[in-house]
């Protein structure tokens, strides 16, 4: 049973006085095992939020199912199983962070005893806690983001759903609140995460699709969609030798010399080791061999462009 | 459960708004005003009334001092029900179209809480403040002619539970409104546009707009407005009726909860075939 399943959902938006149609979803299918921090990434308009506002039965699709927990869509029950941080929340001003935390704690039907433990646990986690009595009207957008967290945990969710959680944090509270993220993997937790800054997503994601204009692109671990085909960086102490460099052009090996090191474009492991003999014959001394990657926004970036320019 | 919880939150909500307390200031000044003006005095020939030590006619029967006094607090809840809706609508017209803002909504929804869960527990909550308002004023009213003329009567609370189902009634439409529109402007502009000039136009169409044209089609459309929406003129006179001892009609009660029934039905309806 996967956390999180989608089959050929899709979205039509009907706008307008003439009802344009905006298509979100584009019969987009997915699965996110149980336990795995997943990254959703797309730019602006791609059908991130509409993907969890879907799940989350606050839209309807138009077509296609989804299901969370094994359960089919929509089931008010197992959202007492889930959390969920929305973009651009906003609480009840007049309430103070307690009291968020309360109320939210009991429609999500946890009972008042836990909750009495549970809040103040929570607000020490984002590290609210001096701040719990004060009415959150007044709190700085970094702290209405982790009063958001806590309030996506307060009943103890298998499944959290985050849309843009570090939206307004700090560089400081960023890395915590990824402390937080990894801590939750690590209990077992399935965590959705929608996401503009890519470095992040890429920090704690095991694995990420990539949506543009309501259709998956691509989707895989972090390592598969940042490696860059069969690129190495081999790091030398030496410089290369002409006579290598003819040897290994009549071999098909493509290399890009640099200061230390060299690029070397090459078809596969066996290719790379018949290089490194070459090197080695030719007395070249090797420091280092290290496959080549892009970022993650590299890889997205690209991926955008090719799509866009199809 | 959670429908107590939502009801609970609305009422700290509306805790937080000036004009409640603005009602309630009203309501208190009254009362301090009856406390202080009203007094009587007993003789042989019956109690005599006094407004501030001078009295305001002659000595009468105990049961005529009672007779006085639900006069007044009759003549009382229709004033209070005219203020009850001037600043309860206005503090609680805004509360559904809030709670379906873009960021607010997406944080309820997203708990296991059904839709007609939330505008059921938010009205509620509305009706709730309103209710204790309408109770502390006449229930202030009968306490203090108790004290002030030996009067003490217990349809006060009656009479409460009934303003406050009148305004329920009305409450139903604005917040119909809210979730259509989604913003408190409307609804508020509906609720006196309707308490003001449709409501009264209404319920004396025999002697308005009947007389425009008698077209059965048309006076079957008038009609039916008449009938679709909650009617607040007939009950306020059920409210009187209860207060003075006559005989009330049900009817409007009965029109009313079906109308009131209807908006609300129709608010949860639209609500729950709405993307957010």
């Amino acid at each position: 049973m996967h956390a999180i399943q989608s089959d050929s959902l899709s979205k039509v938006y009907r706008t307008g006085i003439s009802k344009q149609h905006i298509t979100a979803l584009d019969g987009f299918s997915l699965e996110v095992n149980k336990g795995e921090v997943f990254g959703l990434l797309g730019p602006n308009g791609a059908g991130k939020t509409t993907f969890i506002k879907i799940l989350l039965s606050l839209t309807r699709p138009t077509s296609g199912r989804a299901s969370i927990l094994g359960k089919e869509l929509p089931d008010n029950k197992v959202k007492e199983r889930i959390g969920y941080l929305p973009e651009n929340h906003r609480y009840p001003g007049y309430l103070t962070g307690v009291q968020v935390l309360s109320l939210f704690g009991r429609l999500s039907g946890v009972e008042n005893a836990t909750l009495q433990k549970r809040i103040p646990s929570l607000m020490a986690l984002v590290g609210i806690t001096e701040w719990r009595a004060m009415k959150v009207k007044k709190y700085s957008k970094g702290m209405m983001q982790r009063l958001g967290l806590a309030q996506a945990l307060i009943n103890d969710p298998e499944v959290v759903f985050l849309d843009e959680p570090t939206d307004g944090v700090d560089p400081v509270g960023r890395k915590e609140i990824r402390g937080i993220l990894l801590d939750l993997k690590n209990q077992g937790k399935t965590i959705f995460l929608n996401s503009h800054l890519l470095s992040e997503v890429e920090l704690i994601s095991d694995r990420v699709a990539i949506l543009d204009r309501g259709k998956l692109l691509k989707v895989g671990t972090v390592e598969e969609l940042t490696t860059t085909g069969s690129q190495y960086q081999i790091g030398i102490a030496s410089s290369l030798p002409e006579d290598l460099k003819t040897e290994a052009a009549a071999r098909s090996m493509h290399l890009t010399p640099g200061a230390e090191f060299i690029t070397a474009t090459i078809e596969n492991v066996t290719a790379l080791n018949s290089l490194i003999d070459l090197l080695r014959k030719h007395r070249v001394e090797i420091t280092s061999v290290v496959k080549v990657k892009s970022s993650l926004e590299d890889s997205f970036i690209n991926l955008i462009k090719r799509e866009v320019a199809s | 459960m959670r429908i107590l919880t939502l009801i609970a939150s609305t009422f700290r909500e509306l805790l937080t708004k000036a004009t409640i307390y603005v009602l309630a200031g009203i309501s208190t000044l009254i009362l301090l005003g009856v406390l202080a003006g009203f007094s009587s005095s007993s003789g042989t020939e019956g109690t005599t009334i006094l407004l501030f030590g001078n009295p305001i006619g002659p000595a009468i029967p105990a049961e005529a001092v009672a007779e006085f006094v639900n006069q007044m607090v009759a003549g009382f809840a229709k004033g209070m029900f005219a203020g009850v809706v001037l600043f309860g609508i206005f503090a609680t017209a805004g509360i559904i179209p809030d709670v379906l803002e873009k960021g607010t909504v997406d944080l309820y929804l997203s708990k296991p809480l059904g839709r007609w869960e939330l505008l059921l527990g938010k009205y509620l909550g509305g009706v709730c403040v309103v209710f204790v308002n309408i109770l502390y004023f006449l229930g202030g009213m009968a306490i203090i002619f108790g004290i002030r003329l030996g009067t003490w009567d217990l349809q006060f609370f009656l009479s409460s539970l009934m303003l406050t189902f009148v305004f329920a009634c009305l409450y139903s439409v604005v917040g119909f409104l809210g979730v259509v529109f989604r913003n408190a402007a409307i609804p508020i502009i509906g609720a006196f546009l309707y308490l003001l000039i449709v409501g009264p136009v209404l319920h004396q169409r025999e002697m308005g707009l009947f007389l425009i044209s008698e077209n059965v089609v048309y006076r079957g459309v008038v009609d039916g407005c008449y009938y679709l929406l909650p009617q607040l003129s007939g009950m306020m006179d059920g409210v009187a009726s209860l207060i003075l001892r006559q005989e009330i009609d049900w009817k409007p009660y009965a029109q009313s909860l079906l109308s009131s029934g209807l908006f609300l039905g129709g608010g949860v309806f639209i609500l729950s075939k709405r993307d957010f």
